[in-house]
């Protein structure tokens, strides 16, 4: 099983989260959703919906505005009611055994709320209060943790949208959570304090915590997350670790050479490519065989044509994000 | 959950309540401003009245039925709005906590707050009693105990009817307009509809009244005096009306559990 994750995890995290699953027999899937439904009058939100989110990665929750996310986020933690299907959080049902489940369960739903005529350490105490004594002890670790210990006596009225979705974080762990649902967290943030985030989650995720982010940036889904889903309409549309959803077959090469006629004439023919075209600066062209790169490369010598750039053509997320709901839900 | 967790709330809630700073202003100006106000006025009045039995009455009337009450449906009404108005109630529920829980202890909570502003009105209201009495009457240990008894059982069944309204509405202008509403102007309007008859003992007001302690104290006809300023009650037995007061207690606050317990958050 624990093979089964390694394409989803860091390699620290991987060995970390395969002994662990070993050791005391969890499940390896943090969250699995199966045949979730959910209608707002005759508006489905959220149909049929089968997720698998395996421990110990950052896992994306990709769709546009109004394509379902937040819905299923507030169904994980039991906020609305599916009309239909099962959600298993941490192994277990959460119908069933949603304290004990949540317990170590971290969320921020749209965005963090407080009550601003506390401060950000008085709001923690409130939340600690209700986890229970032990969170008591993780209020000025998760505010050290989170940067805000100079300003914890602050009101938070007082702070910027960017401190306010770092006491979030902070008030996620005081359940030492090992998983954290963030919903939209780089929303109103600058390019800091995305970056700050960015390499938070890194962190998190390293300690062999799972964090779940929910986002319609593609590209910040692409940088922070080794596994994504793609939602459209409320139906799960693709689901798997980032370079499968990318289709990284590497089929297409770029090539950077002297002569790009010359390269294109020689490449056109050849059985080892599909498709060749000229670019400004060389040729591109689709492989027909996924193997066959160094054959072209061989032939491109041979044939006394200088190459100084062979790189294989990555398809960004969000080319195929946008591929795959058009393609689905008859965008144009 | 367990009694630490339980305090903790608790005692969470109520550091909610004694930062907000508009309320708690309030009604220290209610239940403390509005007693200094009151013997301050008798005194220029040069009332005889002014201290003694007579002022002492008054005084607990001022804070058990009128403005000490108003100022604990602040006080009830914040507790019972103040998570749903900020948002932070989704969070509170995301973190697995019975919704049940979250709203129960909204109540003592809200009570222990609004019981120290009533407490420290009836302190100034004790102290202006002896030191403005001159040779008036001065109340007896039994009359002062039975009032602050009867104060805080007001103060505590109105604060806990404005957290049940409260947490039923969700909205802090509606609970107030509502509570204050039909504490002052519909209560008074009921009592004088006569043909209602005995229907009118199920009025809280009208109940607190008839178990106001000294109620038949003074002369009603007379401008100051204790019959003067409460003049709410009806003759009905005393179990009627402490069921009333029961009733008024529990059922806002299994309406405001119901409404917290089942609301999207």
């Amino acid at each position: 099983m624990a093979q089964r994750l390694k394409p989803y995890l860091r390699p620290m995290a991987a060995a970390r989260m395969a002994s662990m699953i070993v050791a005391v027999n969890i499940s390896p899937l943090i969250i699995e959703t199966q045949g979730l439904t959910k209608r707002f009058g005759q508006r489905h939100a959220v149909v049929d919906l089968n997720l698998a989110v395996p421990r110990g990665c950052a896992f994306g929750f990709l769709g546009h505005n109004g394509a379902g996310k937040t819905t299923l986020i507030r169904m994980l933690l039991g906020l609305t009611r599916p009309d239909a299907g099962a959600i298993r959080i941490r192994g277990r049902v959460i119908a069933e055994h949603r304290p004990e489940i949540l317990a170590r369960v971290g969320a921020i739903i749209e965005e963090p709320h407080f009550h601003g005529h506390l401060t950000g350490r008085e709001n923690l105490r409130v939340v600690a209060a209700v986890r229970g004594p032990e969170a008591h002890t993780r209020i000025e670790p998760a505010l050290a943790r989170v940067g805000l210990s100079d300003r914890g006596n602050d009101r938070v009225r007082t702070y910027s949208q960017g401190m306010r979705q770092r006491l979030g974080i902070a008030r996620c762990l005081l359940a030492d959570p090992e998983l954290l649902i963030l919903d939209e967290p780089m929303n109103g943030l600058d390019p800091g304090g995305i970056l700050e985030l960015r390499t938070m989650i890194g962190e998190l995720v390293e300690e062999g915590r799972t964090v779940f982010l929910s986002s319609h940036l593609i590209d910040e889904i692409e940088k922070t997350c080794e596994a994504a889903a793609v939602i459209d309409r409320g139906r799960l549309i693709a689901q798997g670790p980032i370079g499968q959803l990318l289709g990284d077959d590497h089929t297409e090469l770029d090539i950077g050479c002297e002569d790009p006629s010359a390269a294109l004439d020689l490449l056109a023919t050849h059985p080892a490519v599909a498709l060749a075209r000229k670019t400004t600066d060389g040729v591109r062209v689709t492989l027909a065989d996924a193997n066959g790169a160094g054959v072209i490369n061989s032939r491109l010598i041979e044939a006394g044509i200088a190459v100084y750039r062979f790189s294989p053509v990555r398809a960004s997320l969000e080319d195929r994000f946008l591929e795959i709901t058009s393609r689905v839900g008859g965008r144009s | 959950m367990n009694l630490t967790i339980a305090f903790q709330m608790i005692a969470a809630d109520v550091l909610k309540l004694r930062r907000s700073r508009g309320p708690m202003v309030a009604a220290l100006v209610l239940s403390v401003g509005i007693i200094v106000l009151y013997f301050g006025v008798m005194e220029v009045r040069r009332n005889a009245n002014l201290g003694g039995t007579e002022g002492f009455l008054n005084g607990i009337t001022l804070l058990g039925i009128y403005f000490g009450s108003f100022a604990a449906i602040l006080i009830g009404t914040e507790a019972g709005t103040a998570d749903v108005t900020s948002g932070v109630f989704r969070d509170l529920v995301a973190t697995g906590r019975s919704r049940t829980a979250l709203f129960l202890v909204r109540v003592p909570a809200a009570i222990t707050v609004a019981l120290v502003f009533t407490f420290s009105g009836f302190l100034v209201t004790l102290g202006a009693t002896f030191a403005f009495s001159g040779s008036a009457p001065t109340p007896d240990l039994g009359l002062i105990l039975r009032s602050a008894g009867w104060v805080v059982v007001a103060t505590a069944v109105v604060t806990s009817l404005a957290v049940g309204v409260g947490s039923l509405t969700g909205s802090r202008s509606l609970t107030l307009t509502a509570v204050i509403g039909w504490q002052t102007i519909a209560s008074t309007l009921l009592y004088t509809a006569v043909f209602l008859g005995s229907a009118r003992d199920g009025v809280l007001l009208i109940a607190l009244s008839h178990l106001r302690p000294g109620k038949h104290y003074g002369a009603p006809d007379s401008p100051g005096s204790s019959g003067a300023l409460a003049d709410l009650d009806l003759p009905m037995a005393t179990a009627v009306a402490v069921l009333v007061i029961i009733a008024w207690t529990v059922v806002p606050t299994i309406a405001g559990a119901w409404r917290t317990r089942n609301q999207d958050a």
